[in-house]
């Protein structure tokens, strides 16, 4: 705290930064740790929801190599990869976010946040086009049209798993770009640091979370199996 | 004794009515003062409005079930409403009413009190979950009622994404809401048991019914997106003919069965572990004795929540998992039965030379584990690899699971509303009637499900309601079994709610009980405790029972 006040008197206009403490908790400290904790244990039943489908993927790659193979080549590798590239640059914004909310910086911090949501919009926007792509390759067996891979029903099933699984982590990016935009709104009032910059901290670990989960995401359903 | 221990085990008798500060009951009576609460203690009883609500549904189409099990030939309702009514039974006893009854009711009131805390970690999310549960279940029951859905409550695929021609996906999606309920609850009990314990509230000096909370919470949390990813997948396949489970469309049933028995079986130990709790504060109360082997139950607790959630493939036995996997699946639930027993032979060595009083909660108390013991025996039964081949399928695993879901956790429940009524409400229930009804479903219960044994021996298969004329006799037995529960259970219903207004008036402790809730007044006021309590004193301090054998000495 102590360092964090010395550096904002550098920069013009900084806030107090601090958190209202709720009528349940006995001090600002428990608050936060009770806070944090929530969150990761949040993250926590988000992994094994995603744990489930990467589990069906890893079991389908063992009992049907080849299949499975084949199925991971037609997905875009490269589209895949620069969004993961995007998803990184938006956890480093997100990140800053943090730091200038920790100093009091309200305009940095808000700065950070609708870049981080612009990031997040970004993967989205690659992610429809890829689907596009599958699309036109005749990628998507559920669609009442001709498949691809029709002679192996194993890659079925992966392509399956495919659009699940991205599908899935797209709504919780989503969420995630919705739940910054809202926070950017009310942040942008003057002393929302002063009661609420404790948001901004526990917001960042969703955030670098879903970052995480696309990480794993294009490791086990794009690389691995190729 | 030191001050503060003798100022929170023996608080001073309560202020007179008058010029005392308004309890948490009386605070406000205004509907929004209830409906928008964020006050633990009122957001348990809305639960416990709500899933007796449910209760007396399924209890209905249990009646049901059982009405047309009397005659063989199923004559009384056709195959598919049969099969609607059993849904109905399965999904909203399992869902609706088991998983949720004791945390969200006794957990949501309790455990607060019991670590000192002034609430939940966070009051609002527990009324946004009680809303969540409200919501999400009120719509499937709508379904299921309206609608109706035949695939039983494990939805197994392909018939359920596939072949049923019934409303199956709203029932899914109410489900899966209510998933969310039950995993924010556990998040709020974690997160409150890890950062909100008083000051000297150790873990070793939690109560055993806090250990097990805290076990089920994690549960919820691990196992409870399992399934709402499992049921998101059974959607997709039925909705969008994105094929994971069905063969013809590329997807392998045996996954399905995996990934719902993995939450599933542990689901089996949400519905036990807060009762395995309930009844470990129960029993020392009224054998006045500190527990035996504290620390061992609260090992044992987090050990049947570590096990649980590597033997779900008990399950799947005769479904086609390898012989090696079955071998292995088989071994590890033997291991389930080690911890149990470690709880059963802990309360019977606290009632042993006890100085036992034989009032309501501990009637249920003693009920519970005779009947816990007799439906652990018969999962190992299961268990057996050569057994489950001939049993799999049959009403012996109905019966193994009634023994442990109604004579467990059903009792448990009852036995912790008797004994925490008074805390809830300031009011004592008429004794005489808490022990006929007691009675009552402690037969009713055994002669309902003790003939479902021998019928599944016999080789009467589950969910079929046409049965050949030979098992008649022990069919209308279990019936009428039913009607001598069903009694016991509207015994309670009927005295406890005459007792909210002619009941007599509570102390703070009627049972002479320990533990931080009973240093508040009954009922308490909003925020638990006027000042901090400081905890220095053990659990279950008991005052130690007279060294001879007469039993003469003095309580305390
Ligand atoms: C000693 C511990 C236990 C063991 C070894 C055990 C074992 C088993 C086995 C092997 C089965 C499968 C039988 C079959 O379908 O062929 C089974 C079914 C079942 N058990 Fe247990 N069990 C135990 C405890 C419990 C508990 C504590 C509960 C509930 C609170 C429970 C609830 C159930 C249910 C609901 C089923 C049937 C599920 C269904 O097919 O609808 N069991 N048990
Ligand atoms: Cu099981």
């Amino acid at each position: 705290m102590t360092t964090a006040r010395r550096m904002s008197a550098s920069v013009a206009a900084p806030e107090g930064v601090g958190i209202e403490v709720a009528e349940q908790f006995a001090d600002a400290t428990q608050q936060r740790h009770a806070a944090q904790l929530g969150m990761w244990a949040w993250l926590l039943t988000e992994l094994l929801l995603f744990a489930g489908l990467f589990l069906c993927a890893a079991v389908l790659h063992v009992t049907h190599p080849a299949a499975v193979a084949r199925a991971a080549r037609h997905l875009k590798v490269w589209i895949g990869a620069a969004n993961t590239a995007v998803l990184i640059c938006s956890s480093l914004t997100m990140t800053g976010a943090i730091t200038a909310s920790r100093h009091g910086w309200r305009r940095w911090m808000l700065r950070c946040l609708l870049a981080t949501a612009a990031l997040g919009t970004l993967f989205l926007l690659l992610k429809g086009f890829e689907y596009y792509q599958d699309y036109l390759e005749h990628m998507t067996p559920f669609l009442d049209r001709p498949y691809a891979l029709a002679g192996e029903p194993a890659t079925r099933l992966y392509i399956d798993l495919y659009f699940l699984t991205t599908a899935l982590h797209a709504l919780h990016l989503t969420t995630g770009v919705a739940i910054l935009l809202g926070m950017t709104w009310i942040a942008r009032k003057p002393r929302f640091l002063h009661r609420h910059q404790n948001w901004i901290e526990v917001y960042g670990l969703y955030w670098h979370f879903i970052d995480l989960i696309w990480i794993m995401v294009f490791t086990l359903i794009y690389v691995v199996p190729r | 004794m030191s001050t503060s221990e003798r100022a929170f085990r023996d608080p001073a008798p309560a202020p007179a009515t008058i010029g005392r500060p308004p309890d948490y009951l009386h605070e406000s009576h205004t509907l929004r003062s209830w409906f928008l609460t964020t006050d633990h203690k009122r957001i348990a009883l809305l639960y416990l409005a709500a899933i007796t609500a449910f209760f007396v549904v399924g209890a209905i189409a249990a009646g049901l079930i059982r009405l047309s099990l009397v005659v063989p030939n199923g004559e009384i309702f056709t195959n598919d409403t049969y099969n609607k009514i059993f849904t109905v039974h399965g999904v909203v006893m399992v869902w609706f009413f088991l998983i949720p009854s004791i945390p969200a009711t006794f957990g949501n009131f309790l455990i607060p009190l019991m670590i000192g805390a002034r609430d939940l970690a966070f009051p609002r999310l527990n009324l946004l979950s009680w809303y969540i549960f409200v919501g999400g279940a009120l719509f499937t029951l709508a379904d299921l009622i309206i609608g109706g859905v035949d695939t039983g409550w494990t939805f197994y695929a392909p018939f359920s994404t596939t072949f049923s021609n019934t409303y199956v996906i709203p029932a899914l999606i109410g489900v899966i809401i209510v998933g969310f309920s039950s995993i924010l609850t556990g998040l709020n009990f974690v997160v409150t048991i890890h950062a909100m314990r008083a000051p000297g509230m150790t873990w070793f000096r939690m109560p055993i019914f806090v250990w097990t909370h805290y076990a089920t919470s994690l549960i919820f949390l691990l196992a409870t997106p399992v399934i709402t990813i499992a049921l998101i997948l059974l959607l997709m396949e039925r909705a969008f003919g994105i094929g994971v489970f069905d063969p013809a469309l590329g997807g392998d049933p045996v996954l399905f069965e995996h990934l719902f028995w993995f939450y599933s079986h542990p689901a089996v130990y949400i519905m036990v572990l807060p009762g395995m709790g309930v009844i470990s504060e129960i029993v020392p109360a009224f054998a006045q004795k500190r527990i035996f082997g504290y620390r061992f139950i609260a090992y044992a607790t987090i050990g049947l929540a570590s096990i649980t959630f590597v033997v779900w493939g008990h399950h799947m036995f005769v479904n086609g998992i390898g012989t090696g996997a079955a071998v292995v699946f088989s071994v590890l639930s033997f291991a389930v039965a080690v911890p149990s027993a470690v709880k059963v032979y802990n309360w019977t060595a606290t009632i042993y030379k006890g100085r036992i009083r034989l009032q309501t909660p501990m009637l249920y108390a003693m009920g519970y584990i005779g009947l816990f013991v007799l439906g652990g025996l018969t999962g190992l039964f299961l268990a057996t690899l050569a057994i489950d081949e001939h049993v799999h399928g049959t009403y012996f695993v109905v019966a193994h699971f009634h023994y442990i879901m109604v004579g467990g956790t059903m009792l448990a429940f009852l036995g912790g509303l008797h004994f925490w009524w008074p805390k809830f409400t300031g009011r004592l229930y008429p004794e005489a009637w808490g022990r006929i009804s007691a009675f009552l479903i402690f037969i009713g219960f055994n002669v309902t499900f003790f003939p479902q044994f021998l019928l599944g021996y016999l080789g009467m298969p589950r969910r079929y309601h046409d049965y050949p004329p030979e098992f008649q006799l022990l069919n209308i037995l279990s019936s009428a079994g039913a009607t001598i529960l069903a009694a016991g259970y509207l015994f309670p219903m009927v005295y406890l709610i005459w007792s909210l207004w002619f009941g007599e008036r509570a102390s703070a402790n009627p049972w002479g009980a320990r533990g931080l809730e009973w240093t508040t007044p009954s009922p308490p006021p909003a925020h638990n405790f006027a000042r901090q309590p400081i905890v220095d004193f053990e659990p279950y301090a008991y005052p130690d029972p007279p060294a001879d054998d007469d039993g003469a000495a003095h309580v305390g």
